[in-house]
């Protein structure tokens, strides 16, 4: 009875004088995180050594920014080396290639944050160090930075927005008449995405008629590919009353492309990001209406080195963000020289 | 000390009749239920008084933050007031003057003539026809302000505000001065739950956001969509927040919305900004913001009543043991006798009535035992020697009847059995065994003087109810059988015989 109640009396007072501590994140080790740097262009004693940590290795996308950094790499007469991670997450390594970097007394790097805020801490103590930081794609949240080479995509949103009023009204669509815009994300967490999504609603706010509506259900498949065409489908489904749809990256773009493929539904404009075969197949038949944005990632590593050497040669920038662009591609543009060049790149 | 089986029942009624430990459980189970309810009752209050105060606590940082946006719009004006006052000679003039004091926490100043021509750096130009900045110029009535948008000067989310102003000869035109977003936030900045408050721009048309102020500092400058991001917003509360954009957008200056995602309540307020229409400002707050700050009061008040009370029951325990051990010592000087450790007279006579006087009684034996000639081994051997002689033969007695019944001394050399047993084959077989036993009871340790001693016993025997009901009349019974014994010179035992006829046995 009496270990009885000293039991009791602990337990009571171990559920009062307790508190919760989460255990620390198991650091996850694998050998395979990514590639440590190698060579992307001759590497000449006498040249300066330029550093490019890219998102993610083994990708279509970044490929293409690795060709920009070759060419100028070429083109300017200096040694590039690259390295990156095997997924866009893991900025620990990168931030372990940024160690490596000022170990090696890099010229200058030019990075792209797999985590703006995370990596920050890095960024700012390379850049201290007096390498001269170049961002490419994606900014940190850190001044510590010379310049950043990326979309700005809350301009690249609302230029898809114009895109979409373009091609609705293309369809003799009336000011009186009802139109409805579905949107599918693919993740709610993205900043890029985020801007997209502002982008296209501010322009649409401002420069729509007021019977064009935004269906307020933003649909997300939350990072899981896999869902978008399902997930399009079901929003056809849901509102018969779909006029146009627009997804904000590849995912929901190839997933709403591919769904109106199958169903036939010429009656619905699309405008996504990027050129997958889905896309890129509506583009090319005269029975859809529909468009997509091209990021220009071979400029931002291309103009990335030409700013670095720059930079190494003393001179001063007087601006720190650079905003790429995006071309619209459709049935019109398809075979202007501008995006011909982007899409020759990509 | 060891007591019977059969003591240990018969003296039970000197036990207290519920247990410490039951009421100490009891006592533990009802200070856990009131302060259960006490704890509701606190919880209840620091939730209403947090959504009171939440409410009032984003009216004031909302009312702050537009103080701040229009502490930036006066100094705007002021600039424009002092350009006004001045009499240049040619819009070049002005923005040369201005670009003299290029200062503060601005990113650019500049001017724009009354023929709509962008005094200002290549970069600025850049950015006037990337974000059609014309346009809100256009609207300053007198004063307009941007949206935020991306610097290419600084990287940072910006926001334009334009000041009109006359200059020469009453011509119209415009300063505008580039802040960094996060100058509202550090204008408007607060230590006091700093990690815990979220401040955005919203745009009631778009639902778009962008973030002021929040526990994280790098998220300043995002952007999102309120379609998006309040998805995930208990559906109960979806109509409330409906209403509160509805508001919003019917223009109205400011309302409040309370609001669950997940398992956290929100409280969130709007209030329109000055200068730039279809814009509110909006704060959000956790509702655990403030009740974590009271919980931890709550959570110190409840481990010192906790630790109070612990010290407090421990001490009632530690005094109650000290008390039950008083009372066995002194029940041990009441019920036994001191020397043979069985039962004394009283006890005994106690305990035996108790059984006898039960409804449910059931027969019984009665034992009188006298040691033969003690006071001669007394006189022989000494006292301590009679000691030893009553205490060897008290054990005797414990071993042969101990499970049977109670054993008393009833004084000197007397002693009493009551046995819960009649049957007389059992209890002659014992007293046979009884009385082997006692002849090998010595006085002394030493055999030469022991030479030619032998103990013996004589008793008397009464069954009940056969030979009497009550314990004095089987206690005459057994005290006249036991005078038989002694009558035919001790050393047996007598069966009471009711037509006062003995069977005698001996040895």
């Amino acid at each position: 009875m009496k270990k009885k109640l000293i039991a009791v009396l602990c337990c009571f007072l171990f559920g009062l004088c307790s508190c919760s501590e989460n255990a620390p994140p198991v650091q996850e080790e694998n050998a395979e995180r990514g590639q440590e740097f190698e060579p992307l262009t001759e590497i000449k004693k006498e040249q300066k050594n330029i550093y490019l940590v890219v998102k993610a290795l083994n990708n279509s996308y970044w490929d293409v920014v690795i060709d920009g950094a070759r060419s100028a790499g070429e083109a300017f007469g200096c040694n590039i080396w690259y390295g990156g991670t095997y997924s866009e997450t893991d900025w620990q390594y990168q931030a372990d290639l940024l160690d490596q970097c000022m170990q090696n007394h890099a010229d200058a790097v030019l990075i792209s944050p797999d985590d703006s805020v995370m990596l920050a801490p890095k960024i700012t103590q390379t850049y201290s160090e007096g390498i001269p930081v170049i961002l490419i794609d994606t900014i940190a949240n850190t001044d510590s930075y010379d310049l950043c080479y990326m979309t700005d995509n809350l301009i690249a949103g609302r230029n898809a927005a114009s895109e979409m009023l373009r091609l609705i009204q293309q369809r003799d669509f009336q000011d009186s008449d009802d139109v409805n815009i579905g949107i599918m994300v693919g993740s709610v967490a993205s900043q890029t995405i985020n801007e997209r999504l502002a982008g296209f609603f501010q322009f649409w706010t401002q420069n729509a008629p007021e019977n064009w509506k935004i269906i307020p259900d933003i649909i997300s498949y939350d990072g899981n590919t896999g869902l978008a065409e399902d997930l399009a489908s079901e929003m056809l489904q849901n509102h018969p009353e779909i006029t146009g749809v627009y997804g904000t990256n590849n995912g929901p773009t190839a997933g709403f492309a591919k769904t109106l493929k199958a169903q036939n539904r010429t009656d619905i404009s699309i405008v996504g990001f990027d050129y997958s075969e889905s896309i890129a197949e509506l583009i090319n038949s005269p029975d859809f209406s529909a468009a997509t944005m091209l990021q220009k990632q071979f400029d931002m590593s291309y103009e990335g080195v030409r700013a670095a050497l720059s930079l190494i040669d003393g001179e001063e920038n007087e601006i720190k963000f650079v905003d790429t662009g995006v071309v619209t591609v459709n049935r019109q543009t398809l075979s202007s020289p501008e995006v011909q060049e982007v899409l020759t790149r990509n | 000390m060891n007591r019977t089986a059969k003591e240990k029942k018969e003296l039970s009624y000197m036990k207290n009749g519920t247990s410490f430990y039951i009421i100490i459980t009891i006592f533990l189970m009802i200070f856990s239920f009131a302060a259960s309810l006490l704890i509701a009752a606190f919880n209840k209050l620091i939730t209403s008084h947090d959504k009171r105060l939440s409410e009032e606590l984003c009216s004031l940082i909302s009312e702050k933050m537009n103080n701040s946006i229009r502490y930036m719009t006066d100094s705007a004006q002021n600039v424009a007031s002092v350009l006004s006052a001045q009499n240049f000679s040619s819009p070049a003039e002005i923005y040369e003057s201005l670009a003299a004091e290029q200062s503060g926490s601005y990113v650019s100043i500049g001017f724009i003539d009354a023929e709509q021509k962008i005094y200002a750096s290549e970069q600025e130009l850049k950015e006037f026809e990337k974000w059609d900045l014309l346009h809100v110029a256009a609207l300053a009535d007198p004063v307009a302000i941007s949206a935020p948008y991306r610097s290419g000067t600084t990287g940072q989310p910006v926001f334009t505000m334009f000041s009109n102003f006359q200059y020469g000869s009453g011509q119209k035109g415009w300063l505008f001065v580039t802040y960094p977003l996060r100058e509202i936030q550090n204008i408007a900045s607060s230590e006091a739950l700093k990690e815990e408050i979220e401040i955005w721009l919203m745009n009631a048309e778009s639902a778009n956001i962008i973030q002021c102020a929040g526990p994280n500092e790098y998220s300043i400058g995002s952007w999102a969509n309120a379609y998006l991001a309040m998805r995930d917003i208990n559906p109960d509360d979806k109509s409330a927040y409906d209403q509160w954009r509805g508001r919003m957008l019917r223009g109205e200056a400011s309302a409040t919305l309370t609001y669950r995602i997940g398992k956290v309540n929100y409280t969130q307020v709007y209030s329109d900004i000055t200068y730039m229409p279809g814009w509110f400002v909006v704060v959000r707050l956790p509702g655990s913001a403030l009740t974590a700050t009271m919980s931890t009061f709550r959570n110190q008040v409840l481990i010192f009543i906790a630790v109070l009370l612990t010290v407090t029951v421990l001490m009632v325990i530690i005094m109650y043991r000290r008390n039950v051990r008083e009372n066995t010592m002194l029940k041990q000087l009441s019920i036994h006798d001191p020397l043979t450790s069985v039962m004394n007279r009283r006890a005994f006579d106690f305990a035996a009535e108790q059984r006898l006087g039960r409804p449910s009684r059931k027969e019984a034996c009665l034992l009188f035992f006298d040691v033969d000639y003690f006071k001669q081994v007394n006189d022989r051997f000494g006292h301590e020697a009679g000691d030893r002689i009553l205490i060897a033969f008290s054990a005797a007695l414990k071993k042969q009847f101990e499970d049977l019944g109670m054993i008393s001394r009833y004084g000197g050399d007397e002693f009493v059995v009551l046995l819960d047993t009649a049957s007389k084959i059992q209890i002659t077989a014992l007293l046979d065994a009884l009385t082997k036993e006692v002849h090998q009871i010595r006085p002394t340790d030493n055999e030469e003087k022991n030479q030619g001693f032998m103990l013996s016993f004589s008793a008397g025997a009464a069954c009940f109810p056969e030979d009497a009901e009550t314990l004095g009349e089987l206690e005459q019974c057994a005290d006249a059988a036991l005078y038989i014994v002694k009558e035919r010179g001790r050393n047996g035992y007598e069966w009471y015989q009711k037509s006062d006829k003995t069977e005698q046995q001996t040895s």
